[in-house]
């Protein structure tokens, strides 16, 4: 980038060209990619409308006042259907489930017996009339004004209400079910009732099992709260209490999911994301019955895969032994080797990146075994004799991307947490500007999440279908290179503008950057989503994986990447290096839209 | 923190039915919440002619946590333990009220004494004999209630007499054999220091 001048007219560019990203899933450009990139952009959304926008939802997310909402809602339908009281309305709709129709279908069938096994009398009874009464509980002997009762009538002074209710609420989520003290009795206490004689504390335990209990009890909603994240970060299988299918601890999110609208992956607020069809961690573009085989397959093998967990391995050169504690595969030892190499294939750095000319390989298993780094060391000579080389390679690449994703969501918490905060200050930009590096750190948790998944497809792709494999190890060569760029990105490069002592000049310049590698990186993985989950269908038409012919539509020609006034799959790779009608041109490698001044594009590096 | 004034009245209260229900009912002078109970084994039943022991614990949260009670005497019975004298019976789990007081929860151990209940049992062994071999059962309850549940009866003074001999002071002779329902050797095992 030669000027800040060019950034801005790279930037407007974007901002005034309606074509831009407009593929086949009708990505609306008005609240679409394009906004999220106006620097000026002040509207303080969410950041968890970032995570969602990309795809049509099909879920609705929803905090404790929408489920209140919810709640009342169908409460005040069922009372003035049923012309009785809220109090009353809430105690049926608990014990159907919270189920409207129940309610109203029990109701009209039988109300006697509906009544009866709820305990709501028809007509309710007063105190009986004495001045005194005595209570049933303590027997003591008060004035008629100081004992309650529920719609029974039976009288128990307020001191023992208070400690029944106390007691009940204390004892779980029964209280909803509260009935009178009298055991020959059974009238229900009401919401009412409880919530005018509960403590404080006790009143909001009692409004948090309501609450749940709305939640819980109606089968279509699942919930999640923060704590699955934790969960989530220690785990590298799935947390197992989202396997029990019981869902619970706190209510902090539910989800309303419709059935039938399309993909099962769902994103929480919380940034969890699952399918909602088997509940494991969202995992497209496999299916789930993939997942399932792999999940299998992973505990079957786990005592062996063990040690590939292990977050050390010894530099291929100076054979220390190298913690990873960055998200991204690109290490360097310690000085004094400061040897550069790749966390996956141990192969040096160098041979990695597109400057070399050569592309990211360490995803192919063929060729790393035919370049003999599976002999490196003993244990992978074992782990070969055992015949689990294949597996190995996968799941190892699978693991590693896991926990990287785990890595980068922790990234992203502090990020939000304590690092924008002190960008802010640093760099003196209001929070509000800095939205594009919570959205990076978003896409990185994706598109780990989706690379990830890719190295499960791969190991269930056909060993004879020798296209499709080329192919598909081309896109996830390519994927994890685009990501690693990124990656590397938001993790080291923004280190630069945290730990100055003033702004730094080339802030802005870092912006664009790091919001043009997320927008590039974002699509490129739709694409490669979209075409996994077609089952690579286009492979033939494509011939394989030319470099230069079909294989590259991914990336730039479905992506209707920055060349942005060529449309249509004909201009797909000669439209790449075209000067579009702004004067910009288009990368060729990952379509990111160049002022013409610059000969070398800025985002990858590659030559124009 | 549980309520002592509910306590006593109970006690007052029941000192007056004590007659017509044949059971009985004390605290320990030092501590009104650890109660000591008896009921007579129902007429017409394997129990007749027995009286069993309870011990009764009554929890911080009584009466709106129900009191925790054992049979101290050994009794064959599918709701009871016939190891430990635990009862299986839902008023003092989930379905206690408040409403419900020690009397209400003595007569209803008598009931449960006339009607066991061998498909909620708390006691496997004796369930499955009462359920498959129903006159072994009937005998086993009949013997026990003689060894046990008459035998401290009539001859608990007696067992006291020999164990006091022993050497044993008679308060902790009299509070161990009841302890352990009128098992001499058990007593014994107690008594001695290990
Ligand atoms: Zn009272
Ligand atoms: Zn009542
Ligand atoms: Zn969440
Ligand atoms: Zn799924
Ligand atoms: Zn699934
Ligand atoms: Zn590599
Ligand atoms: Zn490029």
């Amino acid at each position: 980038m030669d000027s800040e001048d060019d950034m801005h007219d790279a930037n407007d560019a974007e901002s005034v060209d309606d074509d831009f990203y407009s593929g086949e899933t009708a990505m609306d450009s008005d609240d679409g990619d394009a906004a999220d990139y106006e620097f000026i952009d002040n509207d303080s959304d969410d950041s968890n409308d970032l995570v969602s926008h990309r795809s049509q939802q099909n879920y609705t997310i929803l905090n404790e006042t929408d489920i209140q909402l919810r709640q009342e809602d169908d409460i005040t339908k069922i009372a003035s259907i049923l012309s009785i009281s809220n109090v009353a309305a809430a105690i049926l709709l608990r014990h159907y489930n919270w189920s409207v129709s129940k309610v109203n279908d029990e109701w009209f069938a039988d109300e006697e017996k509906v009544r009866r096994v709820v305990g709501l009398l028809e007509e309710p009874r007063p105190l009986p009339n004495a001045k005194e009464l005595t209570c049933g509980i303590c027997f003591e002997v008060y004035p008629n004004d100081s004992m309650r009762s529920a719609a029974c009538g039976h009288p128990f002074c307020v001191t023992c209400w208070q400690g029944y209710i106390s007691t009940s609420i204390n004892d779980g989520p029964g209280c909803l079910t509260l009935r009178c003290p009298d055991p020959s009795c059974g009238a229900a206490v009401g919401k009412d009732m409880v919530v005018s004689l509960a403590s404080h504390d006790d009143r909001e335990k009692y409004r948090r099992y309501f609450l749940r209990s709305f939640v819980e009890d109606n089968r279509k909603v699942i919930v999640l709260s923060f704590n699955f994240l934790i969960i989530d970060l220690r785990f590298f299988f799935i947390s197992p209490l989202i396997q029990n299918g019981v869902l619970l601890l706190v209510v902090d999110y539910a989800v309303d999911f419709i059935v039938g609208g399309g993909t099962f992956d769902v994103t929480c607020r919380c940034s969890y994301s699952f399918c909602w069809n088997c509940t494991e961690e969202a995992h497209r573009p496999v299916d789930c019955d993939t997942v399932s085989k792999w999940i299998m397959k992973n505990s079957a093998e786990s005592e062996n895969m063990n040690w590939i967990l292990a977050n050390s391995k010894p530099c291929p050169k100076c054979k220390r032994p190298i913690e990873k504690n960055q998200g991204c595969m690109h290490i360097t030892c310690t000085p004094p080797c400061k040897f550069e190499f790749c966390w996956l294939c141990l192969g040096a750095w160098s041979d990695h990146g597109e400057r070399t000319g050569g592309f990211y390989a360490c995803n192919r298993y063929e060729a790393a075994k035919q370049e003999g780094v599976y002999d490196d060391t003993e244990k992978r000579r074992e782990m070969a004799k055992n015949s689990l080389e294949r597996y190995t390679h996968y799941y190892e690449r699978w693991a590693t991307n896991q926990s990287s994703r785990q890595k980068a969501l922790a990234d992203l918490q502090q990020m939000q947490s304590v690092h924008l905060e002190k960008l802010s200050d640093k760099q003196c930009q209001p929070e509000s500007q800095l939205k594009f590096i919570t959205e990076a750190w978003l896409q990185i948790v994706e598109c780990r999440r989706v690379l990830k998944w890719t190295y499960a497809y791969g190991y269930y792709l056909p060993e004879h279908e020798h296209a499709k494999r080329q192919f598909f190890e081309y896109l996830q060569g390519e994927a994890e290179s685009g990501l690693e760029r990124l990656h590397q990105c938001a993790e080291k490069e923004l280190q630069g503008y945290l730990n100055v002592e003033g702004p730094s000049k080339d802030f802005n310049e870092f912006r664009m950057k790091l919001a043009g590698l997320t927008s590039v990186t974002r699509n490129y993985f739709e694409n490669l989503v979209r075409a996994l989950e077609n089952g690579l269908s286009d492979v033939d038409a494509h011939g394989g994986t030319s470099r230069t012919g079909g294989s590259r539509s991914l990336g730039a020609g479905s992506s209707k990447g920055r060349t942005s006034r060529s449309k249509g799959t004909a201009s797909r790779s000669s439209g790449s290096r075209n000067i579009d009608d702004s004067g910009h041109w288009s990368c060729e490698y990952c379509t990111f839209a160049n002022a013409k001044s610059a000969t070398v594009c800025q985002m990858c590096q590659q030559r124009r | 923190m549980a309520n002592v004034s509910r306590i006593h009245r109970e006690l007052m209260q029941f000192s007056k039915d004590q007659s017509i229900l044949g059971m009985s009912l004390m605290a320990d002078d030092d501590d009104v919440r650890h109660l000591t109970a008896t009921i007579p084994g129902p007429t017409s039943t394997p129990y007749d002619g027995g009286i069993f022991h309870l011990d009764i614990t009554l929890p911080d949260g009584y009466p709106f946590d129900p009191p925790k009670m054992r049979f101290t005497t050994k009794v064959w019975h599918p709701n009871i333990s016939s190891q430990t004298g635990a009862i299986c019976l839902d008023i003092l789990k989930n379905n206690w009220s408040p409403a419900l007081n020690l009397k209400t929860a003595l007569i209803s151990l008598q009931a449960l004494l006339s009607s066991p209940e061998p498909n909620d049992p708390q006691d496997a062994v004796v369930a499955k004999q009462y359920l498959g071999d129903y006159a072994t059962f009937v005998a086993t309850a009949r013997r026990w209630t003689e060894d046990f549940a008459k035998a401290s009866s009539a001859n608990f003074s007696g067992k006291v007499h020999k164990l006091v001999e022993m050497g044993f002071p008679e308060a902790l002779v009299k509070k161990t054999l009841e302890a352990v329902g009128g098992d001499e050797n058990m007593a014994l095992e107690r008594l001695c220091p290990k």
